[in-house]
């Protein structure tokens, strides 16, 4: 399963892809916006996208709402990993078709109980 | 100002008037005409003259308030660094202790793979299953795994040891930290003088402004007084199966 982890710091992609890794996902590739993201997604095979919201460029729920409008990649999990915590935003991001969301600071087993049940509801 | 503009002339003073004119006393008429005018002129000037005392003490403080172009100057350019520094720190400690992490990984893993591999044998020696081949191969395997435990724990002291000290950017980031929370509180005092200096009173009965109106606002330090927002990750989860996740 191909992973695309978008987030402006790297230390943060580091920390996600770590988690991912001890998961079991084991191709991980890493984007720092949502411009970066995009163009790579149209690209490659990716089977699910981890993003963060708030980055310079292009912004997670831009990327979001690009990768459900665009109908090669509509299909791909999207699974928030963000500070963003307004109640608007969290609603924002479920009405643009979001699968997951996740307020940081978050734990490891946070991170597999909301992938557990991403891909539990795909099948 | 109350300045009246209304010039009131008495009967008294208007027949004085014309009979300084009708007696060819011109001097006393212009005299008459300015006692008559005098009483606004005095208020005038007296309003004009505390006007301009105000405005010579507003312009006065203004400049004994030299520090908020140092402020504006070395201080904040300074206070950009600062918290630029911390940003570097913060992320070098973020590194230093992922690369100490991401070495160790592997080491538990391999001691792990060998101890699953020592196992079965293990097993049957406890219950006194094994033959002398499959002894000679448990005493080698479990030579291999003395051997590498030593090697690797003593390794993974180290790396504990930079996991450790790479903690150290609390103290510094926090001092610095500290510093540019000064400045602010400083910046906030010179601007409050400026309001009161030009009589812009900050606590009127006004709703206090609203703080980051814009959408994305980044993490939320004080979400106990918020309720626009969520505090944990289980008041996410409730809202998104409130709305049928």
């Amino acid at each position: 399963m191909k992973v695309l982890v978008v987030d402006d710091f790297s230390t943060m992609r580091r920390i996600v892809k770590n988690l991912l890794r001890d998961l079991g996902f084991t191709n991980i590739s890493e984007a720092d916006d949502g411009s970066t993201a995009l163009p790579m997604l149209q690209g490659g095979d990716f089977d699910f996208v981890v993003t963060d919201w708030n980055m310079p460029g292009m912004q997670g729920i831009d990327l979001l709402k690009a990768i459900r409008a665009d109908a090669s990649l509509s299909h791909i999990p999207v699974l928030m990993v963000t500070a963003e915590a307004k109640k608007e935003q969290i609603v924002m991001a479920a009405q643009a078709g979001v699968n997951g969301y996740i307020v940081k600071p978050f734990t490891a087993a946070t991170l597999k109980t909301k992938l557990d049940k991403i891909f539990e509801r795909l099948g | 100002m109350s300045v009246s503009t209304n010039v009131h002339v008495s009967l008294e003073q208007a027949k004085l008037l014309v009979e300084y004119l009708e007696n060819d006393q011109q001097d006393k008429a212009d005299d008459l005409v300015a006692e008559i005018q005098n009483p606004i002129n005095t208020a005038l000037f007296a309003e004009i003259g505390k006007l301009t005392r105000q405005l010579h003490d507003s312009l006065t403080n203004f400049q004994v308030d030299s520090r908020l172009n140092d402020l504006a100057n070395a201080d904040i350019p300074d206070a950009k660094e600062r918290l630029n520094y911390v940003i570097t720190r913060t992320e070098e400690a973020a590194n230093k202790t992922m690369d100490a992490v991401e070495s160790i990984f592997p080491v538990v893993d391999a001691i792990q793979h060998q101890i699953t591999t020592v196992k079965p044998l293990w097993h049957k020696l406890m219950h006194n299953e094994l033959d002398l081949p499959e002894f000679k191969s448990l005493c080698a395997d479990i030579d291999t795994l003395l051997t590498t435990t030593d090697r690797e724990t003593a390794h993974m002291h180290a790396l504990m040891t930079d996991v450790l000290m790479a903690q150290d950017f609390q103290d510094l980031t926090g001092q610095v930290i500290r510093k540019v929370i000064e400045l602010v509180r400083e910046v906030e005092d010179s601007l409050i003088n400026m309001l009161t200096a030009f009589g812009l009173n900050s606590a009127s009965e006004k709703p206090k402004p609203k703080v980051g109106n814009n959408l994305v606002e980044g993490p939320i330090v004080n979400t106990e007084n918020r309720d626009d927002v969520v505090s944990d990750q289980d008041d996410v989860d409730d809202l998104l199966s409130s709305l049928g996740f």
